[in-house]
């Protein structure tokens, strides 16, 4: 039993360590907290529904759900970033705000608010191991989950681009002097962000079946919480973050009820950020970019 | 009156009292994004009063909104020793726990939402929400005003100058906590329902974004935003989500062109000078804004 | 401690990042007086500033003003004890009007609901407005009362700077470089200006200033700074001739006349001539 719900938090806490990474990529690297996540977030979801429901097949749609976050990710940075580097620090933050409600009223005035459901990925079995049920989407889930936090890592200590977002993170004043193409670097830390995001909106509603325009809302809040609990700019931080939260609602809904949750993660989150912003991990400053 | 005008006005009565909920702590440098929940216990707690002690909503409001000033109390302490990101992190952490423990609360209603039975009419939203302007106007005017522009403009050289930094920021934040209050308390009674779903990091977020919009800078800007936020919808025919899409947009815009708002001192200062023409030699403020 | 030093610091030390940026240090400035504060760029003298107005707390050593120990009070609380200064880059609140921040410079003698509650923007005629208005006009600032202070001329915002400290009626005033950026003109104004604020004897001035002749002028006492150690102390005269501040200026057998103050000399001159 106890082993089935660590399976659970462990699917559900993938999903919230995702977002978190996305959150954190961006905060490291640009300081910047990027409140349209949540946004691309139900963006990956809701659109892996509605291609699903014009017929299209599956990798397709996942496909289509990835670049329409992408999309949306690349347009934010556009509007958020590249206009106003300038410009006093909360306008970035603001305009992210303003994204978010942008993505949610945009997708109620074309598909209703109503909640959708998305069909069965993969119909035919679970695995069954040592009394353990693990769904085929679950398992998928994780697998594609860790496919891409080892992409991710592997960009970031091995490539130029990599060196470049670190030496961004570090000290911007610095890399310009380096000759680090900023634009080009920025706007891919806004791609990894959507398809980081996007791919946990895709899991989503793989593993619960159910999308709608406000879905961001409540798993984004989460993925905020779990980048704080990791540490801000920390990256494996964000995962452990993601992981405890997302094992700790699904205790505390079997153990207590889903009422509570809430109240525990968003207690949990002002505690941490009253007591230890830092985060839970020693040693990380709070907008330091580390793996 | 006719009912359709009517409509408006309340709503833009309450949102308007809403903006300042969120602009005193904007004035001081300080963003509430748990502006909602703080709303919240105001309209649950003047609801709960006026259906179970059968207490006029004139007066179970503004205790709903002291309700939701002693909440602002007990968590400004903590908090407000945050900053920046991490003040507006733990403020949104405060309206999800204000909200989740309102949804917990049964006789509150739950999930299902909680039937307001008094109902108050036009004039007692007006009459509050002109109390609330009269009062931050005037508030705005006095030492108390400059103190906390000055902590907004510089809060290093403010504390220099004797200003109590984190006393007049908890009092921002409180009265802005209350006044909050005040707006859900008005929703509550005029609409007869209320669910702590509507009270979501939505409307802190449109909040905070409309009163960014009528800028900052003068007690007037929050003003300007919430007439703006509420007249748009009359102006496009079409849906209420329609009227967010364009709203939004229309922030994006302003962020990335004007991000000081609409009404800047720079305008404010024009104005005065179209009837007091400026002494030559002597610049007058750029149109351009700080 | 004598009993007429207003102002007393007792081997501070600060050390920043591993640097001792003031080492040592301890000074008295005599009530009244009009003391010079100098040295060269990076001798420390706005950290002692800071130090003075409780924006860093030393490491060690203490500071007195008058008889009170105000090391360990915070910076907020240190105007109240007669300490008020001005700022390296005029630090003018930019979104106040002219008026509007010279009030905000009244605001430690305003404190408790009471104070924060006085209407001075509401109703014009009280005595706060009026007071502020006086020193404006006094000043010869009158005009830009109404005025946004970010689009000011320079020369300007300075000396609304220094209405703003002295509406908080200190006894004792932090001038950071109040010549800076003025002409001969202006600069002799100046000083003449603040020359008739000390006359009554109830300020001292403490200022830090690289123009020499404006310090020869205006101040009876000057210590001098390098590389967060005092090195000498004394009249400006005593302190030009001694060899350890000439060495410290401009290398051996020069006196230290700053490249600001030569070129005053030549304005006066060719006004003069």
């Amino acid at each position: 039993m106890i082993g089935q719900q660590i399976v659970n938090g462990v699917t559900l806490g993938s999903v919230y360590a995702m977002v978190a990474v996305a959150l954190t990529l961006s905060i490291g690297v640009l300081n910047f907290l990027n409140f349209s996540i949540p946004g691309l977030f139900m963006i990956g979801g809701m659109t892996l529904w509605a291609l699903l429901d014009a017929g299209i097949p599956w990798p397709f749609a996942v496909v289509g759900a990835l670049v329409m976050a992408v999309a949306a990710s690349l347009m934010v940075e556009r509007f958020t970033w590249r206009w106003l580097r300038g410009a006093p620090h909360f306008v970035p933050l603001v305009s992210s705000m303003a994204f978010l409600l942008l993505f949610e009223h945009i997708a109620i005035a074309y598909w209703g608010s109503d909640m959708r459901v998305v069909p069965e990925a993969f119909s035919g079995g679970d695995w069954r191991i040592a009394g353990l049920v693990i769904g085929i989407p679950q398992l998928m889930g994780l697998l594609c989950s860790i496919a891409l936090v080892a992409g991710l890592s592997w960009l970031l200590a091995s490539t130029r681009t990599g060196r470049a977002l670190r030496t961004i993170a570090e000290d911007p004043d610095t890399a310009l002097l380096l000759g680090v193409d900023i634009n080009r670097v920025v706007s891919v830390v806004f791609i990894v962000a959507g398809l980081f995001t996007a791919l946990a909106g895709i899991l989503f509603a793989i593993n619960y079946r159910q999308v709608h325009p406000f879905m961001g809302e409540a798993v984004g809040l989460k993925g905020i919480s779990a980048m704080i609990i990791g540490g801000m700019g920390n990256i494996w931080g964000s995962i452990v973050g993601g992981l405890i939260i997302g094992t700790t609602e699904v205790f505390a809904i079997s153990y207590f009820g889903a009422d509570f949750v809430d109240l525990a993660v968003f207690g949990l989150l002002l505690a941490i950020l009253i007591l230890r912003p830092t985060g839970l991990f020693r040693g990380m400053q709070p907008v330091r970019f580390g793996i | 009156m006719s009912g359709y005008f009517e409509g408006v006005l309340v709503l833009l009565a309450i949102n308007v009292v809403f903006a300042y909920g969120a602009y005193l702590p904007l004035a001081a440098g300080q963003l509430n994004l748990g502006i909602a929940g703080f709303a919240a216990v105001g309209a649950y707690g003047s609801a709960y009063l006026s259906d179970t002690f059968a207490i006029h909503p004139i007066l179970a409001i503004p205790i709903g909104a002291m309700f939701a000033g002693l909440i602002a109390l007990l968590v400004a302490v903590p908090v407000l020793r945050t900053r920046g990101i991490y003040l507006a992190l733990a403020t949104f952490a405060v309206g999800q726990i204000v909200r989740a423990a309102i949804l917990n609360l049964e006789f509150l209603g739950g999930a299902a939402g909680y039937p307001v039975s008094a109902f108050v009419g036009l004039p007692v939203v007006l009459g509050f929400a002109l109390a609330v302007i009269v009062v931050v106007m005037v508030l705005f005017a006095t030492r108390f005003g400059i103190a906390l522009r000055a902590v907004q403009d510089d809060e290093r050289v403010a504390d220099l100058m004797g200003v109590e930094v984190r006393g007049f920021q908890m009092a921002a934040f409180i009265l802005g906590a209350a006044v909050a209050g005040i707006g859900g308390g008005l929703y509550a009674h005029h609409f007869s329902y209320i669910e702590a779903q509507y009270f979501n990091i939505g409307l802190s977020i449109s909040i905070v974004l409309y009163v960014l919009l009528g800028g900052t800078q003068t007690a007037w800007g929050p003003l300007i935003g919430a007439t703006v936020f509420t007249l748009l919808p009359e102006l496009l025919r079409g849906s209420a989500s329609l009227r967010y899409v364009v709203f939004a947009a229309g922030v994006i815009v302003l962020m990335a062109l004007r991000p000081q708002g609409l009404l800047t001192r720079a305008t404010i200062q024009r104005l005065f000078d179209w009837r007091n023409p400026p002494i030559p030699g002597v610049p007058m403020a750029s149109g351009r804004g700080q | 401690m004598t009993d007429t030093s207003i102002l007393r610091l007792d081997c501070i030390h600060k050390n920043f990042g591993g640097v001792n940026v003031i080492d040592d240090l301890s000074f008295e400035v005599q009530r009244g007086s009009r003391t010079a504060l100098i040295g060269p760029n990076g001798a420390g003298k706005t950290t002692v500033f800071n130090l003075i107005s409780g924006v860093f707390f030393p490491d060690s050593g203490s500071i007195f003003v008058g008889e009170n120990d105000i090391t360990g009070i915070k910076s907020g609380t240190r105007i109240r004890h007669g300490i008020a200064r001005t700022f390296q880059n005029v630090r003018l609140m930019p979104h106040l009007s002219t008026l509007e921040n010279v009030i905000l410079g009244q605001h430690s003698r305003n404190r408790g609901w009471l104070g924060a509650l006085q209407p001075v923007n509401l109703l014009p005629g009280n005595r706060w407005c009026e007071e502020a208005r006086a020193g404006l006009a006094d000043a010869g600032l009158g005009d830009y009362e109404r005025a946004s202070v970010g689009s000011l001329p320079y020369g300007v915002q300075r000396r609304i700077e220094l209405v703003r400290a002295l509406m908080a009626q200190p006894k004792l005033l932090l001038l950071d470089e109040p010549a800076a950026g003025l002409n001969a003109a202006e600069t002799d104004e100046l000083q003449i200006h603040l020359f008739k604020l000390c006359q009554s004897g109830d300020l001292t001035l403490l200022v830090v200033e690289h123009d020499m002749h404006f310090v020869g002028a205006l101040c009876e006492a000057a210590v001098v700074l390098s590389f967060g150690r005092k090195i000498a102390e004394g009249t400006p005269d005593a302190v030009r001739d001694n060899p350890d501040v000439q060495e410290v200026y401009l290398g051996k057998s020069a006196s230290p006349v700053s490249a600001a103050s030569e070129k005053k000399e030549g304005d006066r001159a060719s006004q003069r001539a």
